[in-house]
């Protein structure tokens, strides 16, 4: 029955609760999607990090870590594979030899990593081959003698990209959905070559208004993209025994990921075109890169393979993308943080409302003591009343900003204004909130102490009243 | 046999510049089945005194014993339990819970005794019955008339059966045919339930109704008539 009183006094003041619950449940949507937003975004990450950029682990040579001297293999290459493939916490390894060269067109040229991969291993392990840009022909393993696939950004540096506008152009641009008025504006333009990125906005910047460029910009951009796909870029690099060679790759794939840097920084060709002229053996390898099957034991594993191979280097991701692992490791501190933040704002509010709801009913309160009310029941029912209030809002939030983890989880949300300075450092523009439902039992658990916290104060403030003034009070 | 009996009773109170006796030696006996009214002007110590007797307040000095209890060997706690079990109230404000029907609110305090629900619904529906409200059971308080409202409260105060009930001034807030209705209503029920009321006032028309009176001074009985049958 306290219960039932609690609940219908929670309704009396039916504005101001409803003013309360409002702000206990915008908190609680604010929290939780912010939460969901933080979450998302470093889980994308630690996707990246895992299935494109690192894998869970990596064994090299100790030394080659050190300055990446090519003669520092990975000794007992075999028997580690044999062991590898053993392991049931293992899904699936890649093996490379990686070559630092410098690369050059007739127009440009850029420093970065040659990898030599086999193609069936690097596929299962690491996700390039799924983000082969429109037009950017396809992942290795084509006809192509000396195939070579780059980054975006390399073809950039290279000069091998290009914007221009043809009446392919115009027509994949309708196709597009872009109106043909806005596809014809680009008629000025045709015909002409523009080298960079920079040049082609600029021109496009003279042609169209800003609010055209800001709904069709994008579309704009991707249907004047053009690659020199099979161009020649020339590689100088140190063999094996330091001599220096150069070696031909042809263009036969562009990627690009959300990390700039490691999409400057990496380029990939078949292992037996670099083995060959970098002078190695077919069991020499500077890196293995090992996926899991389970993303929660990178450690262990990694720590049971050193007990095994003193002599090698074994890193987890986590050791490899410090940055990340710290940002996982702070999402923990951040939900409490933010929710603790949120939920502490709104103890106040339902402490003050419940004090001035105590106020307002002094009379009444010294009417039930009167009458035989205890005061551990007086206590409950305020205590009640106001983890109602809090509970309400706090429920309505949680499954409001569920919702809208839910929805944005599905389309994204794109912060693209400011993605440069995100994808330099490898943190996608384009955000997938999501939340796991472990979350929801914290948030819950916070929800409850909070209201159980700020129902002391006006329960106690209850038990202060003296019933017989109470009563005389008007 | 007493069912109140007040020794030497004495309340003072701590007033700004003088010190005020509220009640002042007041000797009191109250028997079973009584429908007495405490009279006396404004100011003069009745819902003092109404207070200490049911053991709201506590005396300065003198004792109050309800049937055994020596009211001042009770703690707090105790002295709610008490209440709750033995004392019956009716305030000048009604103060029925606004959030409760009229039948809610009847049963609220079997509820907080503890007794059983059927027990306590039938209850509720016959003491209703009894007030003449049996139709208003769904009825919020706003949705009554003052008269009503008072009804309500003298169900509510006579539904767990206690020993007496205190109405301090139950009329003040009422029209006259509505103060009628309500005493009429008290008297039935003082016969019919055989429960003790003590009531103050100081309207005529309920005076006249009471089968003793107790006239209060300054704190001191100076008149105390019982009224022939
Ligand atoms: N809490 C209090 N503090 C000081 N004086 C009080 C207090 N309550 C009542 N009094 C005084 O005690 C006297 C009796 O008051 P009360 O019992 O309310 O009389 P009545 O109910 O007959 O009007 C009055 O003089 C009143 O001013
Ligand atoms: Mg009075």
């Amino acid at each position: 029955m306290i219960w039932s009183i609690a609940w219908k006094n929670v309704w009396r003041s039916r504005k101001r609760s409803l003013i309360v619950i409002s702000a206990v449940t915008l908190g609680t949507i604010a929290g939780v999607f912010t939460s969901g937003m933080m979450n998302g975004w470093v889980n994308q990450r630690i996707d990246a990090v895992i299935n494109t950029e690192m894998s869970h682990i990596q064994v090299h040579h100790p030394d080659y870590l050190l300055n990446n001297e090519l003669k520092y293999t990975i000794p007992n290459y075999q028997k580690v594979i044999t062991t590898l493939n053993q392991n049931p916490a293992v899904k699936q390894i890649s093996s490379r030899i990686k070559v630092t060269a410098m690369a050059a067109t007739s127009r440009g040229n850029t420093a970065l990593t040659l990898q030599g991969v086999n193609i069936e291993d690097e596929k299962a392990i690491r996700d390039i081959h799924e983000k082969i840009v429109k037009n950017g022909g396809t992942y290795l393993g084509t006809e192509m003698r000396n195939p070579i696939v780059i980054s975006d950004k390399t073809a950039e540096q290279l000069r091998i990209k290009s914007y221009s506008v043809t009446s392919e152009t115009i027509d994949s641009l309708k196709t597009l959905g872009v109106p043909e008025n806005i596809a014809n504006k680009t008629g000025p333009l045709k015909n002409k070559r523009f080298k960079t990125e920079k040049l082609y906005k600029k021109a496009l910047e003279k042609q169209f208004t800003k609010k055209e460029i800001n709904e069709y910009g994008h579309h704009l951009l991707n249907a004047a993209k053009h690659y020199r796909l099979r161009s020649k870029i020339v590689f100088t690099f140190n063999e094996r025994n330091g001599g220096l060679v150069y070696q031909t790759y042809r263009v036969c794939g562009i990627f690009k990921t959300n990390n700039t840097m490691f999409d400057q920084m990496n380029a990939f060709v078949l292992h037996n075109d670099l083995a060959e002229v970098a002078d190695f053996e077919d069991k020499e390898y500077h890196e293995i890169a090992i996926l899991l099957n389970d993303n929660e034991k990178p450690e262990d594993v990694k720590t049971n393979l050193k007990k095994t191979f003193p002599g090698l280097s074994f890193l987890s991701w986590k050791d490899l993308s410090p940055e990340t692992a710290l940002m996982t490791d702070f999402m923990d501190v951040w939900y409490i943080i933010i929710i603790g933040i949120i939920l502490m704002a709104l103890a106040f509010g339902i402490i003050n409302t419940m004090l001035m709801a105590i106020l307002e009913r002094t009379k009444e309160l010294g009417m039930l003591m009167a009458i035989g009310m205890n005061r551990k029941r007086v206590f409950n029912m305020i205590m009640l009343e106001t983890i109602f209030l809090t509970f309400v809002g706090a429920l309505a939030g949680m499954v409001l900003g569920a919702l809208s983890i839910f929805i944005t989880g599905k389309t994204g949300l794109n912060f693209s204004s400011v993605s440069e300075g995100f994808e330099a450092v490898g943190w996608s523009a384009q955000v997938y909130p999501s939340i796991g439902f472990d979350f929801f039992i914290l948030v819950t658990i916070m929800v409850v102490v909070t209201g159980i916290l700020s129902s002391i104060i006006p329960a106690r403030k209850a038990l202060k009243m003296n019933p017989v003034e109470a009563i005389r009070t008007e | 046999m007493n069912v109140i009996e007040t020794k030497n009773l004495e309340k003072v109170y701590d007033g700004k510049a003088v010190e005020v006796k509220a009640v002042n030696k007041v000797n009191l006996n109250i028997e079973e089945g009584e429908f007495t009214a405490i009279v006396g002007p404004s100011g003069s110590g009745k819902t003092t005194l109404l207070n200490l007797i049911s053991g709201l307040d506590s005396p300065t000095a003198g004792s109050i014993h309800i049937d055994d209890t020596d009211l001042s060997t009770l703690n707090r706690k105790q002295l709610v339990d008490f209440r709750l079990k033995n004392i019956g109230f009716v305030f000048q404000s009604y103060n029925l819970i606004p959030v409760l029907t009229a039948g809610e609110n009847v049963s609220f305090i079997m509820e907080l005794q503890g007794r059983d629900k059927h027990e306590t619904e039938a209850r509720t529906r016959e003491i209703l019955e009894n007030v003449g409200l049996a139709d208003r059971y769904h009825s919020r308080p706003n949705q009554l008339s003052g008269g009503q409202q008072q009804r309500v409260a003298v169900a509510r105060a006579l539904a767990s059966k206690p020993r007496f009930i205190i109405a301090d001034e139950p009329t003040a807030n009422l029209d006259t045919k509505s103060t009628e209705n309500l005493l009429d209503i008290m008297e039935e029920l003082n016969q019919k339930e055989k429960i003790t009321f003590i009531f103050s006032t100081h309207d005529q028309r309920v005076v006249k109704k009471a089968r003793r009176i107790i006239l209060l001074e300054d704190g001191r009985i100076v008149k105390d008539e019982q009224k022939k049958q």
